[in-house]
């Protein structure tokens, strides 16, 4: 069976700053690929970065500029940071898998966003984080059941969540039910104890797990960062240390051993090759969604349409006609009960 | 709540010899109780001893036939002497006693790996069966039903737990998490050092306290006239099962253990409220579910593989027209074959 060598990536984003961050995306890419590699990984949210104000001071306090410049610098759908994201991938070849801060065109609402790009230049694959963790309720909201799907890569089927949505038991099945061989869990999680959940997970569903960070020192926000004194004050130093994000870069095998990593405290990227065969032998011994499973007690329903802020009844009665205007959408009925 | 202490018993079953297991049941909880222990946790299958054969014999042939037939024989019925001194047990030492037995109904001889909870108050206040053997273990017990899949509130935190790689089940562990679950036992075989972080995961996933709990066994604790013990088995080296219990918070830091190559009792010190608190980060039946998105159904219905009905009881004194169908249904109930149809015969 075949091999797919990876690329987990852990890097410095330039902080909220979009295009000198894809800037970054662009030679890392290009290095991982002369390296051989055929998927590419990028931490959570690394292009514009992570909005580090939200644990560093109370919510809503003094964050105006901040937020500003996150919105400013969210990659929207489609423009030109995707298009250029997209062209990365075209120009290496590769799958290029990346956490951004993404916006709709004209909305004000970041969502914590994971985008797969072909190595044809397509944008394969969308999700949205789930659920945000605590503080990040405050800057992202919540994607739908829309983007929870596995790709095909013709190498492998290729799927993950992001962050703490990997503690999320409902949607690991989900995506375990599709045959998901290769995991990407792009995180800012730090600590040992995340390296046991990627182990648990690699375990759980007897796949490859790739668990990708981003690195920052403090010494890193640029000097001119508006009200940088504010945003890492030293009492947080103290507490946290000097890395706002010190790394976790793993690599793990089906059977829950660490292949490579976990690398903290500096720009590395880990290459591994990953034989497919390994997740079908494992799965002898255990496959969650297969023949370890008990679907006559569990059922999962997984709602999966999109599930945008407005339906217009116009557009819906569009649909409806091209499909035969049989089941026209009766607006006056509603006016009638109104 | 206050904090209370939780133990987990490592250590070797009296191997295939049900009623000695028990006594060392007995005794080993006493021991953990005397250290102020309200919970005292034993591993999977402990009475009376984990089939390990089932990993080392070819699965049809003649020992491991016969090493059934010992199991069968040496399996724990509920409502039996062996069920009724566990029970006595955790009242006169005022403990609850979680035990994993292999266990059959009374008259069947189909095996189930279960997990059985004694209540303080001497009852069998809960008991599961595992829902999915591994491999080998396929070949000696079978699949519960999710009548099992359940917890009870301990007074020092809701209790419950899963047997082994049905702690890779995410639909079964989200079943335990949906109650509430604080005290979340895994009794186990598995004596990799990747269960460790299993552990760690769920203990982070669920909010909830977590107790491994592994045998340790080695060959020369298997007696000496075991059928196919000097083909399959060795001496002092060869473990089947060198233990790994642990305990673990709610955040996935290990507060006690693991302990390996050794018989032990593993306690720590567990306050439900620190786990409870601990949700307000991650909750994943609540804050950090979305349930308009994944919705699990859970069928906790008891399923016998036979169901008998006898209606006659309320056929009437007085047969009227009416009660044609009831008698015709009373018919058709054991002891009256006679009476079948002559094509159903």
């Amino acid at each position: 069976m075949t091999t797919l060598r990876i690329a987990a990536v852990q890097a410095s984003y330039v902080l909220m700053d979009r295009d000198a961050t894809i800037g970054k995306v662009t030679a890392l890419t290009a290095a991982a690929a002369a390296r051989g590699a055929q998927l590419i990984v990028f931490p959570e949210v690394f292009v514009p970065g992570t909005p580090i104000w939200i644990d560093t001071q109370p919510i809503w306090k003094g964050d105006e500029d901040w937020f500003a410049l996150l919105a400013d610098n969210a990659v929207v759908i489609p423009g030109r940071a995707s298009e250029h994201l997209a062209e990365i991938a075209a120009e290496h070849r590769v799958w290029l898998v990346i956490g951004v801060q993404e916006r709709e065109p004209h909305g004000s609402t970041i969502y914590n966003t994971v985008l797969y790009f072909s190595p044809l230049g397509e944008l394969a694959g969308r999700h949205r984080k789930l659920v945000p963790t605590g503080s990040e309720r405050t800057v992202w909201g919540m994607g739908d059941g829309s983007t929870l799907r596995v790709i095909d890569t013709g190498v492998a089927r290729i799927g993950g969540l992001i962050c703490w949505e990997n503690y999320m038991p409902l949607a690991r099945f989900h995506l375990y039910a599709q045959g998901v061989q290769v995991w990407l869990a792009p995180t800012l999680a730090s600590g040992d104890g995340w390296i046991a959940t990627m182990r648990h997970i690699a375990r759980e569903n007897r796949m490859f797990v790739v668990g990708v960070n981003p690195v920052l020192h403090a010494d890193q926000v640029p000097a001119g960062f508006p009200g940088r004194d504010r945003l890492i004050p030293a009492g947080y130093l103290d507490d946290n240390g000097p890395w706002l994000e010190e790394g976790n870069t793993v690599v793990v095998a089906p059977s829950g051993t660490v292949l490579a990593g976990p690398v903290r405290q500096r720009e590395e990227t880990l290459i591994a090759d990953l034989s497919l065969r390994d997740v079908t032998v494992a799965r002898r011994h255990l496959d969650p969604a297969g023949h370890y499973n008990r679907p006559d007690i569990f059922r999962l329903q997984v709602n999966t349409s999109p599930r945008p802020a407005v339906i217009e009844s116009g557009t819906i009665a569009a649909i409806s006609q091209l499909n035969g205007g049989s089941d026209e959408y009766h607006a006056s009925d509603e006016h009638a009960r109104a | 709540m206050s904090p209370v202490t939780v133990a987990a018993v490592q250590a070797a079953p009296e191997f295939l010899d049900r009623d000695a297991t028990i006594g060392k049941v007995v005794a080993l909880a006493e021991k953990a109780a005397s250290r102020g222990a309200r919970l005292v946790a034993f591993p999977e299958a402990f009475v009376p001893g984990y089939p390990d054969w089932v990993w080392r014999t070819r699965p049809w042939d003649a020992t491991a036939t016969v090493l059934y037939a010992r199991l069968l024989e040496q399996a724990v019925v509920a409502d039996s002497p062996a069920c009724d001194t566990l029970a006595k047990t955790a009242r006169r030492l005022g403990i609850w006693l979680s035990v994993g037995a292999t266990e059959r109904d009374q008259t069947g001889s189909t095996l189930y790996n279960a997990l059985l909870h004694f209540a303080p108050d001497g009852t069998l206040a809960g008991r599961h069966r595992k829902l999915m053997p591994s491999g080998g273990e396929r070949l000696v017990w079978g699949a519960g039903d999710g009548s099992g899949l359940t917890t009870i509130e301990a007074g020092f935190g809701r209790l419950g737990g899963l047997i082994c790689w049905e702690n890779y089940m995410p639909l079964a562990r989200s079943a335990l998490y949906a109650q509430g679950i604080d005290i979340y036992l895994a009794p186990t075989w598995d004596n990799s050092e990747v269960w460790i972080p299993t552990l760690r995961h769920i203990a982070k996933e669920g909010r909830t306290y977590v107790v491994g709990v592994t045998a340790c066994i080695r060959a020369t604790d298997l007696p000496e006239d075991l059928p196919g013990r000097a083909d399959h088995y060795g001496g002092a080296e060869d473990w089947l099962s060198r233990g790994n219990s642990a305990i673990i918070a709610p955040g996935g830091d290990i507060i006690a253990g693991p302990l390996t190559g050794e018989e032990g009792i593993v306690c720590a010190e567990i306050d439900t409220d620190v786990a409870r608190a601990a949700r307000q980060q991650f909750d994943p039946v609540g804050h950090y579910s979305r349930s308009d998105v994944l919705r699990l159904t859970v069928d906790a219905t008891p399923r016998a593989a036979v169901t008998f009905r006898r209606d006659d009881a309320e056929v009437p004194a007085r047969p009227s027209a009416g009660s044609a169908a009831l008698s015709r249904e009373a018919a058709l109930t054991p002891g009256q074959p006679a009476s079948l149809p002559a094509e159903q015969r």
